[in-house]
């Protein structure tokens, strides 16, 4: 079950809410805890299960690590054995690897713990931190297992650290306009997924039904458009939904985006692309790794490193790897040419441009697809455009240009710094209507299959 | 207070009150097992078992039932139907919207499978008689101009084409697509179905009668009686767009000449039964255009007051249904047998060799299917 299934929206998330809201406030965290291990248990017992033992497991590791804290030797070792076990979990789901302990465990072939590679991260920084005595171990086995298994955060909830999560727990509130708060944020969540992605996920798949070796030039470049655009909607459609149904519950989770796509500089993509996670990979890799070795060559290097770590976790392949070798390479190189002042319009227009070839190691299926879907870009097929353009170009240019500004700040700076009364009133009269009118457009969408489901990647 | 948060506080309610009133509709809501509208069966309540439980099949089938028995699903379903075609491509659910009808979007995806080419080249050398074939095109294939360029890889003329030439020669093609696509400016397909209207049949026949050596009889001869105008066949089941205008359905009656003397379906358990053709009761089921030859069984068998001794085997899918209505001026007896309803093999019901002719009527969206002629065959 995702958030974007008419199961979730209209019988989960209800029902949860309406028993959250009633039940005694010493009460709510067991309550919270439950109802999560329901959701687990609505995908499936085995996933119940598997997060069960993932939560005691990390849970057993952080308290021996805790103990152990005064003998620096010692306590490596549980802290060795918990981020290792995580690890080869995250393999083990993600690739084809240890297959071996599949068989062993008569894991079948089709299970997949859904958002494992987020709450790997979040479990893998929790140990580090209580390793490096950033804070203690948690004692209460709910709390932590609300850190972990939290229905709202489960799937592709922000990244955060055990501490910042504590204080969201202890400092939660939910009343009515922290729930409207919610609903705005989780149908502002619905609607990137299920209106932006899945629409820009068929232009996508439009383009790419036609010979790699005939692809127009423009059909190239606007495939990859949309397969950025799509990637970007339905990471943080998913984070909006999670960060939505999380204010309901009184967490104020932070976003995850920061209007990435369209910048001006491609530092400023690398840096406002989900955030939390870059944020991990600095803090958990890249400066653990700037202590052992000192030096401004060596700074470069390990950034691109970190950059190359973030691309694998996305895919588990090489091609991820490249995107992230790429993103990260292109980042240094833009360092150097620093010093030459650009106009805004051509900051956009090279940043687009690298961000678009970095993008399609990313998407193809392997290497060699991804160079020639690049050689398709770069115009080696010899057509600029056929009659396939200007069809998908009649059809979703609209759409396509709606994507586009919706994809950066344009909308919100309107909103934020229009300093007027006027319009802050039209809009605090026009968002409720909005955003119920968006959220029966999402329900119509998605009422055929009953779901919208996960695309382009298995996170 | 701000405006911001009052602002909030009625966001809260209304979205409350929205997902609550169509939570407390779908738990109160009749459930019905079959959907008139899309034409198939729901997903019933799942039961929770340690089996489904523990691998998430439960979870699955409770979302199917949520979505099948959401509050006025229907409404919701042609609602997005809109939306979708007007928001961008105009294809929903694999269905192409086009301004004055639908169609199948799907066709390039589509295989002539091989086992079937096998079975009916098998099915010609063990048969005394003359094997006649004709593969009718979809309303894809004679519309299909209209559709985006990357769905027409593969369109149906090829298809029809190849499936032509891998069958064994000494079968008798009977091409119809030609005909059909010059006369697309007449009503001969539906505007919301796949197949063939009754008029439409009338040229197949036409064009077929000859080849089997009969001539046709001339169109005024028939009386036109329109059974209904509120079709809405297998295309808007899919998609459930309900811009596009409801399709008539015509039964064509010969004046004077021979008529039906029994007409007889048997079932695959042995049982068989009397059946009346074109019976209107079927219009109040979810697909209308049961009405020509009512329930599906896999085998029927026609006579007529015709008094030529002369057989045909029809071996057909549901292209055919109003396409007999014409057979029945020229044989005293028509075997009807349908493949895809057959649980048992061909002999089980007949002995093809009882018959002289034998034609073979289908639409080439159902060469798809591989298991069709499984058991065309001893």
């Amino acid at each position: 079950m995702l958030y974007s299934s008419l199961l979730f929206i209209y019988g989960f998330l209800p029902l949860s809410l309406l028993v959250y809201i009633i039940t005694p406030e010493s009460m709510k965290k067991n309550v919270l805890f439950f109802l999560s291990m329901i959701f687990c248990a609505l995908n499936s017992l085995k996933f119940l299960e598997f997060m069960l033992i993932y939560t005691v497991v990390n849970y057993i590791a952080g308290a021996l690590i805790w103990i152990l804290r005064d003998k620096k030797i010692l306590s490596a070792v549980p802290m060795l054995f918990g981020v290792s076990f995580d690890i080869i979990m995250i393999f083990m789901f993600r690739t084809k690897s240890f297959s071996f302990l599949r068989k062993n465990f008569h894991i079948p072939e089709e299970f997949f713990p859904i958002g494992i590679s987020f709450f790997t991260l979040s479990a893998v920084g929790y140990l580090i931190d209580i390793y490096r005595k950033r804070m203690r171990a948690e004692r209460d086995l709910i709390k932590f297992g609300l850190y972990i298994m939290m229905f709202p955060r489960i799937i592709m909830g922000p990244v955060i650290r055990y501490n910042t999560f504590k204080k969201m727990l202890k400092g939660r509130k939910s009343d009515l306009s922290e729930i409207g708060m919610g609903f705005t944020i989780f149908v502002k969540g619905l609607v990137k997924k299920v209106i932006a992605a899945d629409t820009m996920y068929m232009l996508y798949n439009a383009v790419k039904s036609v010979d790699i070796w005939e692809m127009p030039a423009l059909n190239a470049w606007l495939g990859m458009t949309a397969y950025l655009l799509c990637l970007y909607f339905t990471l943080s459609g998913f984070a909006d939904m999670g960060t939505g149904v999380g204010y309901c519950f009184g967490f104020r989770f932070p976003q995850s985006f920061n209007y990435p796509v369209f910048s001006t500089k491609i530092r400023d993509f690398a840096g406002n692309w989900h955030v939390q996670i870059i944020y991990w990979f600095r803090r958990y890799l890249s400066k653990p790794l700037c202590e052992l070795c000192r030096g401004r060559v060596y700074k470069k290097i390990i950034f691109i490193l970190a950059w190359c770590a973030v691309g694998f976790w996305y895919r588990f392949d090489i091609n991820g790897f490249l995107w992230g070798f790429f993103i990260g390479l292109s980042v240094v190189i833009e360092k150097f040419l620093g010093r030459m002042k650009l106009l805004k319009a051509t900051g956009i227009i090279y940043t687009y441009a690298v961000t678009m070839i970095c993008a399609v190691f990313l998407s193809g299926e392997n290497v060699s697809y991804s160079l020639h879907y690049l050689l398709a870009m770069l115009g080696g097929n010899k057509v600029f455009a056929d009659s396939q353009t200007f069809y998908l170009l009649k059809y979703y240019i609209v759409l396509l240009l709606i994507c586009m500004y919706f994809s950066t700040n344009l909308f919100r700076n309107m909103l934020m710094r229009s300093g007027k009364t006027k319009l802050r009133i039209v809009m605090g009269i026009f968002s409720p209507l909005i955003t119920v009118l968006l959220f029966a457009v999402c329900t119509a969408l998605i009422s055929y299959n009953g779901n919208s489901g996960m695309i382009l990647m298995k996170l | 207070m701000k405006i911001s948060r009052l602002s909030d506080r009625i966001t809260a309610v209304i979205m409350i009150v929205f997902i609550f009133s169509f939570l407390i509709l779908t738990v109160l809501e009749k459930k019905d097992d079959y959907s008139l509208s899309e034409n198939r069966s729901l997903a019933s309540m799942p039961r929770p078992s340690k089996e489904s439980l523990s691998n998430g099949s439960y979870g699955r089938e409770l979302e199917a039932y949520m979505a099948d028995h959401f509050a006025y699903r229907d409404k919701w379903v042609s609602t997005k139907a809109r939306i979708e075609s007007d928001m961008c491509e105009k294809i929903v659910n694999g269905v192409y919207v086009g301004d004055d009808r639908l169609l199948d979007a799907d066709i390039s995806e589509r295989n002539i499978s091989e086992e079937n080419i096998s079975a009916i080249n098998k099915f010609r050398e063990n048969y005394s008689g003359t094997v006649y074939f004709t593969a009718v095109p979809t309303s894809s294939g004679v519309y299909g101009d209209v559709l985006p360029e990357y769905l027409l890889s593969n369109p149906e003329k090829n298809q029809i084409d190849s499936l032509y030439n891998a069958i064994d020669d000494s079968i008798r093609k009977i091409d119809t697509y030609n005909i059909l696509k010059m006369l697309n400016d007449s009503y001969i397909y539906y505007r919301n179905d796949t197949k063939l209207t009754s008029y439409g049949a009338y040229y197949v026949y036409r064009t077929v009668i000859q080849k089997l050596g009969f001539l046709p009889s001339a169109y005024d001869k028939y009386t036109i009686k329109h059974i209904t105008s509120d079709f809405k066949g297998n295309l808007y089941s899919r998609c459930l767009y309900n811009g596009t205008k409801p399709d008539i359905i015509d039964v064509y009656s010969y004046s004077g000449g021979a008529e039906i003397t029994s007409c007889t379906a048997y079932k695959n358990n042995g049982m068989s039964y009397r059946k009346t053709l074109n019976d209107a009761d079927f219009l109040l089921s979810g697909n209308m255009y049961r009405m020509y030859l009512g329930e599906e069984e896999p085998f029927i068998r026609i006579k007529t007051s015709v008094n030529n001794e002369k057989k045909l085997l029809l071996i057909k899918d549901s292209y055919a249904d109003c396409f007999i209505q014409f057979l029945i001026q020229h044989y005293s007896e028509i075997a009807v047998i349908s493949p895809e309803y057959m649980e048992k093999n061909i002999s089980y019901f007949i002995d093809p060799n009882n018959y002289e002719q034998t034609l073979f009527l289908f639409g080439i969206d159902s060469m798809d299917n591989d298991k069709l002629f499984e058991l065309l065959n001893k």
